[in-house]
């Protein structure tokens, strides 16, 4: 794959999506205000919380609100990147418009990801952050160089596994037409990241750790950011990253199969 | 009257039918949220587990009963204008709303109570210890939320004569109801504060107050002091609808849908 | 009388949006106005048992003016009777006599069987199970609705779904009909269907119809009496026929020829279109057939027609007009 050319086509759909939302730009208020709120109502659940303990898991408040920083950044580049083209996905597949696109000189799959870009999400990106200084600052602890790079990998590694698991709930819309919106079943699982897993217990802790790994996604990067990372952990993550990736392509090559087959 | 409802509930069923995938859907999605919750809470609360296993259960169960949607239907049929369809029949268009609550959560109860029973079966901390007293006073309790909950939902729909971002509206009034109707915890782990808010305030009696009865933690005197609140609110909201209604037909005649 | 309207006027008060982040900012707090006029001194009659043709550009009030006869909106002042109702008083008497058709928007539940919405209507309008069973007998056969009963809507064609929305429209046996553009979309041979079940069953049923349309056609077969709105003032009441002689007092005649002569036409009439082989020609009422007669007699000509202008010229004619 030529990267700078898929450079390009993706500044070219950002581009595209900026000058669309231009279009609605009075919205823009109501989006900050909305993004913020979302947060705030985060940090209160916290807190209520730990007004009733001061360990969740294992983790301490600070530790917590690193985390939920975390949590909040990679859901603000989900809903930035991947969510917009959910049900765009759906409704080519209906309406048979899908072969468009697989006669642009461009790999499929890049496109139905990322086409549609809605911007002001990436407010939560910077709230993330933010939530993520704050928690640094309540546990008064300041990262290492090393801790930030590590962070860095392991997040990179956290965005490539999130799209592979988005990419193959979306590649399930060519079987599943008839739901409109397939989002909330990610949503439901990737809630659970939301908190330490080790707060979980029995299946449900095996299941999100192992098999669809959402508290590898957020808990590895917010310990590395915290100190307390170990290069195994890094390695395992960046493994397993790239083994969703490499399962989410050959899935949707090999729904493509299927849908070429079925259609022509 | 009667026969009107007859046909309504006729319908709403069928139409339920054709959705039913998506009905299922929708009714399995509301899970997750209170079973996160039910994990941070044992987790902190580790020797209470078996109370907060019936209570989140029972969160889930009860939001299901009393869940309202008419904000966004009544949204989308305003500003799409397909309100006046209901608008040139001779039937008051709060009973297709009405009729539609009692079909979809006669579902939700249809699945959900064997679903319970039988788990109930299997795992212990799931067994209700309610008198019959109780039980009652649950359903009862149950009916009067999702009453309530329908009214503040009509009223917020209704807002969609006047401004276009009613359902960001109701999704604020929705995430104050989390804390204050005993989601995201068990309104006794709250700050003393907000415990007292939550009291006096409509939120509780929407999922928490039926809790409590069939749990026992509320009985005599609070109790008659909860319902006589809840009862206060249904009145406050019935007159809300109302004048909402005078008035939205009003703004809905002088500028068109 | 059915149908009296005196004096109507409707006015809107309109948010003036303007582009720029400051000015979004602004209109926040403060909000500038304009008062749009959309109907204005609008007065007519209707007779039981007329079919009244509703005419107008886009914008110039017939939907409003429509939506004030059913009831949906306020007038702004003035008065309206409707079978002896005031429309806006929404009483249920007076939606039990009347229903409106509106072609872009469907009384019938998507995802459900058109016959689901009927049983629903007639739970709702009280129509009692014998007069139930008759009209939809006679609605099923007029309109062929028999095939398409038990499917659901959302898989019927628009023209399929446009004969149930009549049907479920009519069900309570409706004294006055408003269509707005009954046909819009569907192909000229529903059309035809469509124009064809409403003369029939308003002939049938001494129904009051109250009908707008984009098509010309509808009109011309439907309706005897127009009405023609444009900037919410009524510019037009009367015979379709006495419109056509008044605002196009003229014949079209299109010449053929082998080859078109390389000439002056105009001591034979205005010239409307000239290409390969065909003149058109526009020409005094009067004088229509002894100008065949002469083009005929002066020139090989292959073939010759006479006809009246098209309903839309004349159309467009009254639309650029104050008063007709």
């Amino acid at each position: 794959m030529n990267m700078r050319r898929y450079g390009r086509v993706f500044r070219e759909f950002f581009r595209a999506c900026l000058v669309e939302e231009m279009e609605y730009r009075s919205e823009f208020f109501g989006n900050f205000i909305a993004s913020f709120f979302g947060v705030g109502i985060a940090l209160l659940t916290v807190h209520i919380f730990f007004y009733q303990t001061d360990r969740l898991g294992g983790w301490t408040y600070g530790e917590v609100l690193v985390l939920l920083g975390v949590f909040n950044t990679l859901r603000g580049f989900i809903d930035f990147a991947l969510r917009p083209n959910m049900p765009r996905l759906l409704e080519h597949v209906r309406r048979g418009t899908l072969d468009y696109i697989l006669t642009k000189p461009v790999d499929s799959m890049f496109y139905v990801s990322f086409r549609h870009l809605v911007f002001w999400r990436l407010i939560d990106v910077a709230l993330g952050l933010g939530v993520i200084g704050y928690g640094l600052y309540v546990e008064r602890y300041v990262p290492s160089a090393a801790d930030v790079l590590m962070f860095f990998v392991v997040m990179t590694a956290s965005l490539l596994l999130i799209y592979s698991l988005w990419m193959m709930l979306m590649t399930t819309s060519f079987w599943v037409v008839r739901i409109d919106d397939l989002s909330f079943i990610f949503d439901s699982f990737f809630d659970t990241a939301r908190f330490p897993g080790s707060m979980y217990r029995g299946a449900v802790r095996f299941v999100i750790t192992y098999v669809l790994p959402a508290v590898l996604i957020t808990n590895t990067p917010a310990l590395a950011l915290l100190g307390k990372w170990s290069m195994a952990a890094v390695l395992a993550a960046l493994a397993v990253a790239m083994l969703f990736l490499w399962a989410s392509r050959r899935f949707w090559r090999f729904a493509l199969r299927f849908y070429t087959g079925a259609g022509g | 009257m009667i026969r009107k409802y007859i046909a309504l509930l006729r319908m709403k069923y069928i139409e339920m039918l054709a959705y039913r995938l998506a009905t299922f859907v929708w009714m399995t999605g509301a899970i997750t949220q209170p079973l996160i919750t039910m994990f941070v809470w044992m987790n902190i609360h580790p020797e209470e587990s078996d109370s907060f296993v019936f209570y989140f259960m029972a969160v889930i169960f009860v939001e299901r009963m009393t869940s309202a949607w008419d904000v966004w239907e009544l949204d989308r049929e305003i500003r799409e204008g397909t309100f006046s369809n209901l608008l040139l029949r001779p039937l008051h268009p709060i009973h297709w709303a009405i009729a539609e609550n009692i079909v979809y959560k006669w579902l939700f109860a249809v699945i959900l109570a064997p679903v319970w029973l039988v788990g109930a079966v299997f795992w212990p901390p799931l067994r209700p210890h309610m008198t019959a007293g109780q039980a009652v006073l649950f359903l009862a309790a149950v009916v009067l939320g999702a009453a309530l909950r329908f009214l503040l939902s009509y009223s917020c729909g209704l807002l969609a004569f006047w401004v276009t971002k009613v359902a960001a509206v109701y999704g604020v009034i929705d995430v104050i109801s989390l804390f204050l109707s005993g989601r995201i915890a068990p309104l006794e782990m709250l700050p003393p504060a907000l415990r007292e808010w939550s009291e006096w305030l409509p939120f509780r009696y929407m999922i928490s107050f039926p809790i409590e009865i069939a749990t026992g933690a509320v009985d005599g005197g609070e109790l008659a002091r909860g319902f006589a609140v809840a009862a206060g609110w249904m009145a406050v909201f019935v007159a809300g609808v109302q004048w909402l209604w005078k008035a939205g037909m009003r703004k809905n005649q002088a500028v068109g849908g | 009388m059915v149908i009296r309207v005196s004096h109507l006027h409707k006015s809107f008060r309109v948010h003036r949006r303007e582009a720029g982040w400051l000015e979004a900012a602004r209109s926040l707090w403060r909000r500038d106005y304009r008062v749009i006029e959309a109907v204005k001194d609008v007065s007519f009659t209707i007779e039981k048992g007329e079919i009244v043709g509703f005419l107008g550009p886009n914008g110039a009030g017939k939907t409003t003016t429509m939506k004030m006869l059913a009831g949906l909106l306020h007038p702004t002042s003035g008065e309206i009777t409707v079978g002896g109702f005031v429309p806006f008083e929404q009483k249920p008497e007076f939606k039990k006599m009347m229903s409106l058709v509106m072609g872009q928007k469907s009384q019938l539940i998507w995802d459900i069987p058109p016959m689901e919405t009927f049983l629903v209507n007639k739970a709702i309008y009280d129509i009692d199970d014998r007069a139930f069973r008759q009209t939809l007998e006679e609605l099923t056969e007029l309109l062929d609705l028999a095939p398409l009963l038990d499917k659901p809507t959302r898989s019927l064609s628009l023209g399929q779904r446009m004969r149930c929305e009549l049907a479920a429209a009519l069900l309570h046996r409706p004294q006055v009909l408003f269509l707005d553009e009954p046909t819009i979309g569907l192909d000229v041979h529903t059309q035809e269907n469509v124009r064809r079940f409403i003369v029939d069953y308003n002939r049938e049923h001494e129904t009051t119809i109250l009908l707008t349309s984009h098509y010309m056609g509808d009109v011309a077969a439907l309706c005897d009496r127009v009405m023609i709105i444009n900037y919410g003032r009524l510019i037009y009441d009367g015979e379709l026929s006495v419109l056509t002689e008044k605002l196009a007092p003229y014949k079209r005649l299109e010449v053929r020829f082998s080859r078109v002569p390389d000439m002056d036409w105009g001591e034979y009439g205005e010239v409307a279109e000239i290409e390969e082989g065909t003149v058109v020609l526009r020409v005094a009422r009067e004088k229509a057939a002894g100008t065949a007669a002469r083009l005929l007699e002066r020139f090989d000509v292959r073939d010759i027609n006479i006809e009246d202008p098209p309903l839309e010229e004349v159309i467009t004619r009254a639309f650029q007009e104050e008063r007709v």
